[in-house]
This record gives structure tokens, sequence and C-alpha cells, in this order.
């Protein structure tokens, strides 16, 4: 319980901060609405029906705005070594993962709904599916996307070859994410029986649920000296 | 061990896998029958499948020598495990390599989803993912450390990205399904493949020996004196 | 109250940064560790506080063995460094609440505008920790410091980019934590200032420590023989 408050007190302030200065959360937005821009303009609509490729086309647009914006996690906590100091307090090491990572999903969700609304509408796509179905199966999406992304965003943060080296640690790993959510959202989309879509949020589940277990285990030997 | 024996038996264990390296080519082009439905181009297969197996033993290794080396930050786990690391690059190179070359005539394709296939390109990346965390990050125990982290997260997911594509499969059937191997195996086809393996099996571990020598000695506290003239290392 | 290392060793790869240390550091008192840079110091301090595992040795508080992965000890540790360590979109006010909420403490704004009274700042809570002037912001970050009123305190290079006033409300803060009864243990390469303030003085080279002696009638000239060449001498 203490670390859930103590995971609490750290994404609000992650929060705080990062509407204060907006930069990243900005950025993410303006990727978002531009990638779907010309995923339009990209896409011949007299080839390829724009419903059945949307969920795609949104689903790796927030795979990228994710990943870009996970890089920059750590920024705050690093640019004045206050993750030094956060390290020093009695707080448990999986209670700072867990509070960058709700942090994290928070920022994700904003370009998620984005994304999907930016995509529909440019592509002309009427009639998307129930948004509670949307919402079952980017929740447990969503929250895989953030907690690796925090996780792995450390990483990088502490590599030389910083944001370059992210994507290349985190996609390998996604590939069940991306793949069971872009199925999932296109069946939602196409307004298929839930019988052909609860298979994939269950694995989305299983995901999301394993790797903040495992994240949040091994999150202190990225943390600690 | 001590270095001198590891040595010896991994001048030992490569000697013998080249050998045995010789004489599975020398198998392969002039003994070995031909395969009847496939023809020439199922003589991939003797070099393929053990390069697999020899990637796939490497990455095991890798998995528990980093596993042990968060538990117990011995240096020794950690150059196993980068020994192992590298030995699985280098197969799984081989493996991904051959498979296509053999894909192109048997399967008309290059590349398609075929589960392991794509496991291992995966897994293939996270190992690459695993040098260049290691290779650039500036607190050499930090770099273990990472490194050691990718590799149990990478092994961990296995499972997962498997069922992924398995489903994957099933949502879009190969237009040309051709089953990789008959269901029995000619005789000398199978001597021939555990010839293979067992050439490659040691050849994987000599050259894992030989690194992880290496590696070890290199490590050791008191040779950086350069290093430390160049400055305290501080984060 | 006292706190003791014992034959710390630190390895940074194959460099050895901190070689069979022995310090002793009690409670009332201020020990100062001097050195060349590259010397350990920073390393030093870090293994002292429990940031970093030592690769050997251990440190001790009144004889129970410390640990940066006991909560309970982390939570009786202080830390100053040249780094504010504070959040720039934030008020000093919320920095403070936040660091206080994670220590257990309940800090609302008028405790911390009466911490930060105690460092001359008391006006400061309300103010962007971006908008503040360097010395200000190192009396936001010393206030931070103090907040859980740790046992043990330890400053590294604190008075880097520090105005002569915020100098000497540092040096006055560090006063009153003695007779406190605090353990203070400042890491500088200031020795004329180091030296006024302690009571015992440390100088590492090259890993190791060369001089350990009451720093009362000590000279700046008197130690920096020790930061270049000459023995070992331990009183």
């Amino acid at each position: 319980m203490m670390s859930l408050r103590w995971a609490r007190l750290i994404a609000w302030k992650d929060l705080q901060v990062e509407f204060r200065s907006g930069g990243r959360l900005l950025a993410m937005i303006a990727f978002v609405v531009l990638a779907c821009f010309l995923f339009a303009l990209a896409l011949d609509r007299s080839l390829v029906p724009a419903r059945n490729v949307a969920a795609s086309l949104a689903w790796l647009t927030i795979l990228f705005a994710a990943t870009t914006g996970a890089g920059r996690t750590f920024d705050t906590e690093e640019e004045d070594g206050a993750f030094r100091h956060l390290l020093l307090t009695p707080v448990s090491r999986h209670a700072i993962f867990l509070g960058k990572s709700a942090a994290n999903l928070v920022l994700v969700w904003i370009v998620t709904i984005l994304a999907f609304v930016a995509l529909t509408s440019f592509l002309g796509v009427r009639d998307a599916g129930s948004i509670a179905r949307h919402g079952a199966v980017l929740l447990p999406g969503t929250i895989g996307l953030a907690a690796v992304g925090t996780f792995f965003g450390l990483m990088s943060r502490h590599s030389s070859l910083g944001d370059t080296l992210l994507p290349v640690l985190t996609f390998p790993l996604l590939v069940p994410v991306i793949f069971f959510g872009a199925t999932a959202s296109g069946r939602v989309l196409t307004e298929r029986p839930w019988a052909e879509i609860s298979g994939s949020v269950r694995l989305l589940w299983a995901f999301a649920i394993g790797f903040v277990a495992v994240g949040s285990v091994l999150f202190r030997y990225l943390a600690e000296e | 061990m001590n270095t001198r024996s590891a040595t010896t038996i991994g001048l030992v264990l490569v000697a013998a896998g080249v050998a045995t390296m010789l004489l599975v080519h020398w198998m392969v082009v002039f003994w070995v029958p031909t395969e009847a439905e496939q023809g020439i181009v199922q003589r991939i297969f003797y070099i393929h499948v053990p390069a697999a197996w020899t990637t796939f033993l490497a990455f095991g290794v890798v998995a528990l020598a980093s596993a042990a080396y968060l538990w117990l930050e011995d240096e020794r786990a950690d150059a196993a495990a980068v020994a192992a690391a590298e030995g699985g690059l280098i197969f799984g190179a081989i493996m991904l390599i051959s498979g296509p070359l053999w894909g192109r005539i048997a399967w008309g394709t290059y590349w398609t989803w075929e589960p392991r296939l794509t496991l291992t390109l995966l897994l293939w990346f996270t190992y690459l993912g695993y040098f260049l965390v290691r290779g650039s990050v500036a607190n050499p125990r930090k770099g273990k450390r990472f490194a050691a982290v990718l590799a149990i997260v990478g092994s961990l997911n296995i499972p997962l990205i498997h069922v992924s594509v398995v489903w994957f499969r099933s949502l879009h059937p190969e237009p040309v399904v051709i089953k990789a191997e008959g269901p029995t195996l000619h005789p000398d086809m199978l001597t021939t493949l555990l010839t293979s393996l067992a050439g490659f099996t040691m050849l994987f571990f000599g050259l894992f020996l030989f690194r992880y020598t290496v590696e070890f000695l290199g490590r050791r506290p008191g040779r950086g004196g350069a290093a430390r003239l160049a400055g305290e290392v501080s984060t | 109250m006292t706190l003791s290392a014992r034959g710390l060793v630190c390895d940074y790869g194959p460099t050895r940064a901190l070689d069979r240390v022995d310090i002793d550091a009690a409670g009332g008192s201020i020990l100062a560790v001097f050195g060349p840079n590259g010397a350990g110091k920073t390393t030093l301090l870090r293994a002292l506080s429990g940031e970093r595992r030592p690769d050997a040795g251990e440190v001790t508080l009144n004889g129970a063995v410390v640990s940066g992965s006991d909560p309970a000890w982390r939570a009786r540790v202080g830390l100053v460094s040249h780094r504010t360590g504070l959040y720039r979109k934030l008020t000093v006010g919320e920095n403070l609440a936040f660091f206080g909420a994670l220590h257990g403490i309940n800090r609302d704004r008028q405790m911390a505008v009466r911490v930060l009274d105690e460092v001359g700042g008391a006006d400061l809570a309300d103010v962007p920790v971006e908008k503040l002037s360097r010395g200000q912001r190192q009396r936001a970050a010393l206030a931070r410091s103090l907040l859980h009123d740790p046992d043990v305190l330890f400053l590294d290079e604190p008075f880097t980019g520090l105005d002569p006033g915020g100098a000497s409300t540092l040096e006055a803060m560090l006063q009153a934590r003695r007779e406190a009864g605090t353990v203070v243990v400042l890491v500088t390469h200031d020795l004329e200032r180091g030296l006024k303030l302690a009571d015992r003085a440390v100088v590492l080279r090259r890993g190791r420590r060369v001089l350990d002696t009451e720093s009362s009638g000590r000279e700046a000239e008197d130690l920096l023989p020790f930061f270049t060449a000459g023995g070992t001498r331990v009183q």
C-alpha cells in the first residue's frame, strides 16, 4: 500500500512538471496529428479501404509517439540530478517504476485518443465501432506500451546512443502488443463480434500485467548504481 | 575452472568442432542421399538446423548467466553471458541467412511468417540490442546490468511472441505450405544431421570458452592503470 | 554515533576506484575528504551513503552494517551536492513537500517555510526553482537535505558555484549540524575551507587513503604533498 502511495506521489509530481513545461506533450501531440495527416495523404483510398487499415496506422502512430515520449521520461529527473536524491529517499524502486509508468500512461492516453480521432476523421471513417470496446482494447495495450517505454527509457537515458537505441530495445518486445492491439482494434472498427476480439484483449492484459510485474522486480537493477 | 584448463578444453573443442564441420561438409556434398521432394536445396538443412539449435542454446546460456549476474554480481557470470551472446549472434546470423536461401526454393519466397523464423529474427535483434546497450553505457557496471536485464526480459517475452506469430499465421495462411522435413528421415540424413549438430555444439562451446577466458582475464582489477590516470569514472 | 568503513573496494570495470579504504566519522564532528581529481572522493561518498554497493568491505553505523537497499538507512541519510537535485518546474515549496512526503513526513507549506527559514530562504517557498538564482537554489537544496533531520549528512562539493552569502549559510548550517550530533562527511577540493570547517581530514590518492589526521593546526600546504607523492601517514 505504501508503494502505491509513493507511486501516486511520483506520478502526480511528474504530471505537474509535464503540464507546466508542456514541451514533451506538445511535441507528442504535434507528432501524432502530423503523422496521421501524412498517413491519410499517403494512402490511396481507391486501392485500400480506409476502414481496414485505420487501426493498424493508429497503433503504429501511438507506438512511435509513445517511444519518442518515453525517451524523455527521465530528463526532468536528471537535469538537476534529482534522481539521485529520489533514490536516496526510502521510496521502493518498484514504486518509482510504477509512478513514472503511470505518468507516461496519461500522456500515451492523450496521444491515443488523438490518433484515433485524427485518423478516423482524416480517412473519413464513419461508425468507428463501440467506444467502450475500443477502450477495452486500448487500456491494456497502452499500459504495456507505457510500462515498456518507461523501463527502457531509463536504459537509453544512460546510453550514448540515446533515443536511437530505444526503438531497437522496445520494438522486438512490443511485437505482441502491436499485433494483438492492431488486430483487435481493427475488428472493433469493422464491428465484428466480441468473441473475435476477446482473445486478443486477454493476451494484451497478459502482456501488460506480465511486464509491469517483471519491470517492477527488475527496475532496481536499472536505477541503482 | 581456472583459465588454463578452460583454454585447453576450448582448444580441444574448437579443433574437434572444426574437424567435424569438415566431415559434415563432405557428408552433405558427397555422401547423404538427395531428398526426393525438395531436391538438392534440402542439403542446407544440415547447416541451418544445427545453427538454429546452437543459437537457442547460446541464448539460453545468456539468459541464465544474466540472471546469475544480477543475483550474485559475479564478473564470471557476466563474462559467460557476453561470450555466449556473441556466439548466439554469429550462429543466429548463419541461421537467418541459410533459412531464406532454402525458403526461396522450397517455399517460393525468401521470407515467410513462419513462427520460428519470426521469433528468431526478433530474438536476434534483442541480442543486437544487448551489445548496443553494453557498448554505449559509460559506467561499465551499469552497462552489464542493463544488458543482463534486457536478456532476461527478452527471453521472458519468447512465449508471447510465439503465440502472436502462431496467431498471425492462422490469420494469413501461406499460399505454399510445404512441410519442412518429411515425417521420417532417411537414416543417412539423420546421421548427417546429428554429426552436424555435434560439430556445431562443440564449435560453439569451444569458442565460448575462448571468449570467456579472454573476457575474464581482461577484467581483473588493477589492469586499468591507463584508465585510472585518465580520471575518475563517475556518473 | 560513528559511521565506519572497513576495507572498502570499488571497481569501475578494470579500474580500481577505491582500494581498501578505512574511514571513521564520529557524530558531532565533520570529516573532510580531500584528494586530487580522480582520487576516488565521490566514489567513497557514494559507497558510504549506500548509493553504490562496494565490491568488498563494509560500511557500519554504530557497528551495524548499513546498505543502500535498506529503506530505513536511506531515511537517515541526507545529501547535498553541487547539483540542486530539485525539479525546476515546481516551486521550492512543492519540491520540499514532494521529498517530505517520500520521507513520510507531512510537510505542509508552513513547515516548508520553517525549514527554509533555517537556511535563510523563508521567502522562496512559492517561487519556481527555475526562477531562482544559483545561490537561492543551493539554499533550497540545503533545505531539502535537512527536511527529514538526517543522522548522517553527506556533502559532495557543496561549495561549487555558491555565492559568498550561500557559502556562509552552508558553513553555519554545518556548525549547527555538528552541535546537533550529526555525522557530517564533506567531500571537497577546497582545502582552505575544508580544513577550517572539519575536525578531521582524510586525503585520498589513486583510491587509497594516504592521510588521516586531526585537522586543527593543519594548513593547506601541509596536505598538498600527499596529493602528488609521498608516503602514508595514519594517525
